[in-house]
């Protein structure tokens, strides 16, 4: 009743208009003062005492005021809701409008500007609706769409504020067709304060049409809203408009159904429906007789004792069996159409993790815009029912637990309660009207043991990058800089170097004079860091401009010119992959019970020291913004196994292993072997080992991967001249 | 006495301001209780009597709506269910029939007809066909196209099919008949019945087609945010820091470098808008090549191939009424977006549309998937390198299965493998390379263990390296020698299997059902091979199963003097093939090469028996895009010459003029030179190192 709000508003207007007055004409009496006047005084006195104790009573007197607030807004009856009278004459909408779509009859402006991207849903309150002549139009509202309502309401699409709202959902109650009457239904609807021909409503409808001859969409003229119905048939369902929701099945909410792994069960083919079309009942008997005792026929009980619910019984000649338990020893059930396409079978049989075998021609399955059903069901066409057996062998029984699996996830995701249909009808709404945030297939379509399971490689398109483009080195160096010059001489040899990026990582001293650089071929740029952190490194700088990154040490001299240029193009090969030269290997050690860092010579690589590494600029961007959990701070603050961390990331986002080049075994030169001796190696190994333990923990995977392989030039120690190699001075070890 | 009344009144007011302030609105509040209010607490009331609420059915009523016989079609309008007989389609898959045209045929009609004939869909009767399949084209007889066909059955299992738009007024009802049409108006598209292509443009290649144009997995912007399609066909660039709304040409302000692009050239853009008009949709293909991600705003027209591919994951379908929304969030996307995307865009361009063959054969596809229903491709395979033309759901709808999804699945191809030895003309038992490769199977391998300690987040993995479990191998011997195969055959710890028969060379690639393993591994009865060889190559083989792994190269090459395509058996820093004399590859292969190549290319592989080589690295190269890979081999001498051809062809490097022929013959019939160069080799990680050699795991590969 947006009239009542507005005049109400209206009159705390006034009020406040009429306290800003006196404010301002007070100071204007005081001139005028007399005697008697005196009363005048008394009495304003007298009323602002009066007024500050209520104000008193009314602030400390405790839940008074509150309470009675929540008895009037929240607690309150159903009996209670305001009635409203339509007039026989009010206005009935338009028949629904089957071209709509999105762009034509929904009003996107009201969903506006949303830095979340989430629509505002409004909930009208609640009323009752009587005719003319004081009867009801319909129940005043069921269990379900209470729930569904409630649901909605403690969504993060709610809002109370009608003005936001971008979607309204009327609370007259349209879930089942036949407990309401049509026209008055839709004179309710259209004197809904914000109804504008149903632009921006949306009704939810589970029981469509009604006898004789069953509408497969809500028969209440609606005009553009639209409408979540169960059971639209392609001739009614308006693609990309209206969104095809379950039947809900009570059910869902009263049996305590465990969850039942896949895997062959006791029959193969089951039907629990009572109430089909004799037709049917003949091929089902039909199947029966031909199959044997993999198909059980179940009908409705004819001789059950009183007090047993007929609902939760079903029979098989004098068997009696539990529904839905019995669902559960199938393997496929059927789902077949009764006078209405959508049946509520459907969310029992989904639940018992038995594959339904849909029989009900043009049938838009729930929420088909979003959901692959090929992957959860077999849709048959209903002349070829009577093959159904045989189109159900030939499906591999690899394929049909995965079936089973992904039924019962439709029906936890989808189906098991009101609040779970809701919110999916709303989310696909909101992912029409944001698609640039809308969720994935994966994200609605993979259980979450899939989901953790996969890997989506972020470079997955298969192309070797242009050799033309070249690398950018990046060189790490604190104050080492005649150990930097020469690395800088030695790589400004290698021919595909595009460009040479120096980070500079000591705030305390200035980087040497331009004049006292190396003259190189390509453009030196050096970048100041703000602190000293190993993940400067990894840092995606703008100054990076080609694909490849060649990250490296200030001490790496020993590295050849071919060894380079050969790296470069091993990472063209493998683009989406680490590729270095000393391979590093994780072990599992038995005694100890966790991951041991190995750099002994040994017949297999799970990594790559980064102190000269190609990869891809992406990576870096990845370790610097999607690195998980503390593992980056954590690698700064102990200024350690940066290049470790880099294998892990690249291993777990690309499920790929590293890529060794050439026989090179370690980086350090062989005249600064003996000075760290072998107390300091083991801590070393001892640190390394640690931080393998630590990101495999944090990542909750190892996602390194184990070869035995590694890549040199195709003539590498081949019988073959020298000088006709392409990379004849490849390095040792 | 008028200080202190002035105090007073000062006071009066103040405390009648405070009493405003602090009683009128909780007055308020209690004269008017039901205002609702902004806040948390506000919401869909919790009713009293909610427990006592009926359910929206009545009990039973859900078991019980009245029956109802089935319907036929309604109104006219047809449904894949209702207007299509899928039982002439049983066995073989789909079948079709193309009609040809009664005068002469048109270009279009050509190209259709080229595009079916030869592939696995064509039948020549239309008795046998499942699906007919009538041209629409332009440039036929009289103004008028395509009379009624003589089978036409009320259209019941025909596709008109009309890669043109409207090119000539249709002289009969469409009946039963599915549309197949170049972007077709939403309002008309019937789901899952007709078929929506993409707007080719007239000179369309034929086969292969024109790569996509991303070189590089770049996820940064490119010279310009926004490229906007223009009526007349050519591309308005607008830069990366404007405000304005830029697609309606009325903007205020112009900001940034702007020029615009003649019809000709691709847009170099981040972004592509897209309008929804029709005639904008010939933009969308151009967007997709360019790598520039669809921005489509309201399109009134259905997008090509809807019905299999997520469009999603390469396009931005938006309204057009909310321009600065939509221009924020093209601002704001992540780059891991961007980046994907755009990777999306070009493998879709490159498996769907770049050629009109590709055009055809995914359209007869999805309709073979209707025909199949659970045995279609799942939605990964359309959406997904190499996509479903070249991933059959006639060989498995299980991911798992082919050698394209492992890391995707997070799953590993079995570790075993099956030898097929082909015994061709001299009829020598393989007898020796049959014990290497039996001998193959004592070695220690790969393992999954039990994942311990780490527990919470599983993924199936595998974890550290002990607990080998063998190798099982299989040995099948193809014996297609004149001669009769010897009675007795080496006893050999693993099965063999020799199959006689005199074949044809391209039988090797015959998917065997014999041969259960995911590895293959190639051979000749002259191949040579240790089993340290066979050993790594397999290990190096399940790391890349999508992959040839082999031994002995071949290299192709652009020769500018015969302009045309050579190759050479010579010894070289790069190679483009692996013989098939010894390669370990994925068994799906055989099945591609049986079920999915043109007659016509396995007919010339029969009669240039190298040439049946060059076919299988074209098609292995052709779906992955990927060079082969090599593994290091003892006998260096053997390289010298191409193994496969035994008719005292000699160690010439050059190589004959026939084989020649045979690549260019190749490269034309799949429309492009698929083949891809690698310049490195995988050996064992301390291959030919001055360590001990009993560190060493594959010793043998070293001895001279």
């Amino acid at each position: 009743m947006p009239w009542a709000e507005e005049c109400e508003e209206g009159a705390v207007w006034v009020i406040m208009c009429a306290a800003v007055k006196y404010n301002l004409r007070g100071p204007a009496l005081i001139p005028r003062m007399k005697t008697r006047h005196r009363i005048y005084y008394i009495t304003l006195f007298s009323i602002v005492l009066l007024g500050l104790i209520a104000t008193g009573v009314f602030q400390f007197w405790p839940h008074s005021i509150e309470s009675s607030n929540d008895w009037s807004v929240e607690k309150r009856s159903i009996r209670d809701v305001p009635v409203v009278r339509l007039p026989a004459d009010s206005p009935i909408p338009e028949r629904g409008d089957l071209s709509c779509r999105m762009h034509t009859c929904f009003h996107v402006y009201r969903c506006g500007f949303n830095p979340k991207n989430k629509i505002k849903v409004y909930i009208y309150s609640l009323k009752k609706y009587v005719d003319d002549s004081g009867v009801p139009v319909s129940n005043t509202i069921s269990r379900e769409y209470n729930e569904l309502l409630t649901a909605i309401s403690d969504s993060d699409y709610y809002t109370d504020d009608i003005n936001r709202a971008c979607l309204f959902v009327p609370s007259i109650d349209v879930l089942n067709q036949n407990a309401l009457r049509i026209k008055e239904t839709a004179q309710a609807l259209a004197q809904l304060s914000r109804w504008d021909r149903g632009t921006n409503h949306l009704l939810f409808n589970m029981l469509p049409g009604g006898p004789p001859d069953y509408n497969t969409a809500l028969d209440v003229p609606r005009d553009r809203a639209l409408l979540a119905g169960g059971g639209f048939s392609t001739w009614t369902y308006r693609q990309g408009y209206d969104v095809s929701i379950p039947v809900y099945s009570p059910l869902s909410a009263e049996v305590d159904l465990p969850e039942r792994g896949p895997g062959p069960r006791r029959y193969f083919l089951l039907s629990s429906q009572t109430a089909l079309h004799p037709e049917y009942r003949e091929e089902l008997d039909a199947l029966q007789a031909r199959h044997g005792a993999s198909v059980l026929v179940l009908e409705k009980c004819t001789n059950l004792s009183e007090g047993v619910p007929a609902v939760r019984k079903r029979c098989h000649r004098h068997q009696v069996f539990d529904y839905p338990q019995v669902l559960q020893e199938a393997t496929f059930c059927m789902v077949l159409r009764g006078a209405r396409l959508g049946q509520a079978v459907l969310s029992d049989v989904l639940r018992a993790g038995c594959v339904p075998v849909v029989i009900a021609d043009s049938y838009i399955l729930p929420f088909s815009e979003v959901l692959d059903w090929k992957r959860a069901s077999v849709v048959v066409p209903e002349e070829k029912m009577s093959d159904v057996y045989s189109i159900l062998q030939s499906i591999p029984q690899r394929q049909i637990e995965e079936m089973q699996r992904q039924a019962r996830w439709f029906w936890e995701a989808y189906f098991q309660s009101i609040k779970a249909i809701a919110l999916a009808t709303l989310q696909i709404i909101n992912d029409r009207i944001y698609p640039y945030a809308a969720s994935s297939y994966e994200e609605w379509n993979d259980p979450p043991t899939v989901k953790w399971g996969s890997v989506s490689n972020p470079l997955f398109l298969p192309l070797i990058p242009p050799q033309s483009q070249g690398f950018t080195a990046i060189v790490l160096t604190y104050d080492r800089v005649e150990s930097l010059f020469r690395v800088i001489t030695e790589v400004s040899k290698v021919p595909s170097l595009a460009k040479l990026l120096v980070v500079w990582n000591n705030q305390n001293k200035n980087p040497p004079e331009d004049s006292l650089w190396p003259k190189i071929r390509v453009p030196l740029k050096v970048v100041r860091t703000a602190e000293n952190k190993l993940s400067n490194r990894f840092f995606p700088y703008d100054e990076i401009e080609t694909e490849a990154v060649l990250a490296i040490d200030d001490d790496i001299i020993m590295l050849t010119s071919d060894e380079l240029q050969f790296g470069y193009e091993v990472w063209r090969e493998f683009p989406d992959r680490l590729v270095g030269y000393p391979g590093r290997l994780h072990l599992w050690d038995h005694e100890m019970n966790k991951w041991k860092y190995e750099s002994e010579w040994t017949n297999e690589v799970s990594m790559v020291l980064t102190g000269a590494a190609f990869y891809h600029k992406y990576f870096n961007y990845l370790y610097t913004y999607k690195m998980p959990g503390d593992i980056k701070s954590w690698v700064d603050a102990h200024m350690n196994c940066e290049d470790i961390a880099m294998n892990f990331l690249v291993a777990n986002v690309t499920g790929k292993a590293v890529i060794k080049v050439t026989p090179r075994k370690k980086f350090k030169c062989p005249e600064c072997t003996a000075i760290d001796g072998l107390s300091l190696d083991q801590t070393h190994m001892v640190e390394r080992s640690e931080c393998i333990n630590k990101f495999a923990s944090v990542f909750g995977t190892m996602p390194l991967k184990v070869v035995e392989h590694r890549a040199d030039p195709v003539l590498y120690k081949d019988d073959f001249p020298e000088k006709l190699k392409s990379f004849p001075n490849i390095g040792s070890l | 006495m008028q200080s202190w009344r002035r105090k007073a009144l000062l006071l009066a007011l103040s405390a009648s301001w405070l009493l405003v302030l602090l009683g009128a609105f909780p007055l308020l509040r209690l004269a008017v209780p039901t205002r609702p209010r902004a806040g948390a607490s506000q919401g869909w009331p919790r009713w009293l009597d909610a427990e006592l609420l009926q359910s929206f059915s009545q009990p039973g009523e859900l078991l019980e709506d009245a029956p109802e016989p089935p319907q036929g079609p309604r109104g006219g309008s047809c449904d894949w269910g209702a207007c299509f007989d899928a039982s002439k389609c049983r066995g073989g898959g789909l079948k079709v029939f193309v009609y040809s045209a009664a005068g002469p045929v048109s270009e279009t009609h050509r190209r259709i007809l080229a595009s079916i004939e030869g592939s696995r869909y064509h039948t020549s009767n239309a008795a046998e066909a499942c699906l007919l399949l009538l041209p629409l084209t332009r440039d036929s007889s009289a103004g008028e196209c395509s009379p009624v066909p003589p089978q036409w059955n009320g259209g019941r299992n025909h596709l008109v099919l009309s890669l043109h738009p409207a090119p000539c007024p249709r002289t009969f009802q469409l009946g039963q008949a599915m549309v197949a049409e170049a972007s077709p108006t939403v309002d008309t598209f019937r789901h899952g019945f007709d078929v929506a292509l993409p707007l080719l443009p007239e000179a369309h290649a034929l086969r292969g087609g024109a790569p996509g144009q991303l070189r590089q997995h770049s996820p940064h912007p490119r010279v310009a945010l926004l490229a906007l399609a223009e009526e007349r066909g050519g591309w308005h660039t607008a830069g990366t820091n404007f405000s304005a709304c830029p697609w309606d040409g009325r903007c205020e302000q112009d900001h940034g470098p702007e020029q615009t692009h003649p019809g000709a050239t691709l847009p170099n853009a981040t972004f592509c808008l897209i309008p929804g008009h029709r005639p904008d949709a010939s933009h969308f293909l151009q967007a997709l090549q360019a790598g520039c991600i669809p921005v489509l705003l309201s399109p009134r027209w259905e997008l090509p191939f809807s019905e299999v591919i997520d469009w999603t994951k390469a396009a931005i379908v938006t309204d057009k009424r909310l321009p600065l929304q939509v221009l924020a969030a093209l601002q704001q996307m992540p780059l891991t977006r961007v980046l994907a995307l755009r990777q999306q865009t070009q493998f879709l361009w490159d498996a769907y549309f770049s050629s009109v063959e590709k055009v055809i054969h995914t359209t007869l596809e999805i309709i073979q998937d209707r025909i199949f229903g659970a045995s279609a491709h799942p939605s990964l395979l359309w959406n997904s390198p190499p996509g479903a033309l070249l991933a059959l759901s006639t060989f498995s709808t299980s991911p798992s299965d082919f050698p394209f999804y492992h890391v995707q699945q997070g799953s590993r191809p079995v570790g075993r493998f099956s030898a097929l030895i082909w015994v061709g003309a001299p009829g020598k038992p393989p007898l020796k390379l049959i014990q290497a490769v039996a001998g193959s199977q004592h070695c220690a391998q790969h393992s999954f263990s039990e994942p311990q300690a780490l527990g919470s987040m599983l993924r199936m993995q595998r974890k550290s390296r002990k607990i080998p479990p063998q190798i099982q191998i299989q040995i099948l011997v193809l014996w297609s020698s004149e001669k009769p195969p010897p009675p007795r055959w080496p006893e050999t710890a693993v099965p063999l299997t020799v199959s006689e028969g005199h074949r044809k060379v391209s039988d090797r690639f015959f998917p065997y059902n014999a041969i259960s393993t995911d590895a293959i591994l190639s051979l000749d009865a002259h191949s040579s091979l240790s089993t340290s060889e066979v050993d790594f190559a397999f290990v190096v083989w399940q790391s890349f199963p999508e992959r040839m792994v082999g031994f002995l190269t071949w290299n192709h090459f652009w020769d500018e003097a015969l302009g045309g395509w050579g190759y050479t058996a010579e010894r070289a820093n790069e190679f483009s093939m692996v013989l098939t004399s010894a390669a370990f590859y994925h068994r799906y292969y055989h099945t591609l090469f049986t079920h999915s190549l043109p007659e016509a290319l396995r007919a010339l592989a029969d009669e240039a028996p190298t040439c049946v080589d060059v076919l299988m690295n074209f098609l292995v190269a052709a779906v992955t895009k990927l060079p082969p890979i090599k593994v290091p081999y003892r006998k260096q001498h053997q390289e010298a010459r191409p193994p496969l051809a035994p008719e005292g062809r000699g160690p010439r490097p050059e190589p004959q003029p026939p084989v020649r022929n045979c690549i260019n013959q190749m490269a034309a019939g799949f429309g492009h030179m698929p083949l891809v160069s690698s310049r490195l080799r995988l050996d064992p990680v301390l291959f030919k190192d001055s360590v001990s050699v009993l560190r060493k795991k594959y010793r043998s590969l070293e001895k001279p």
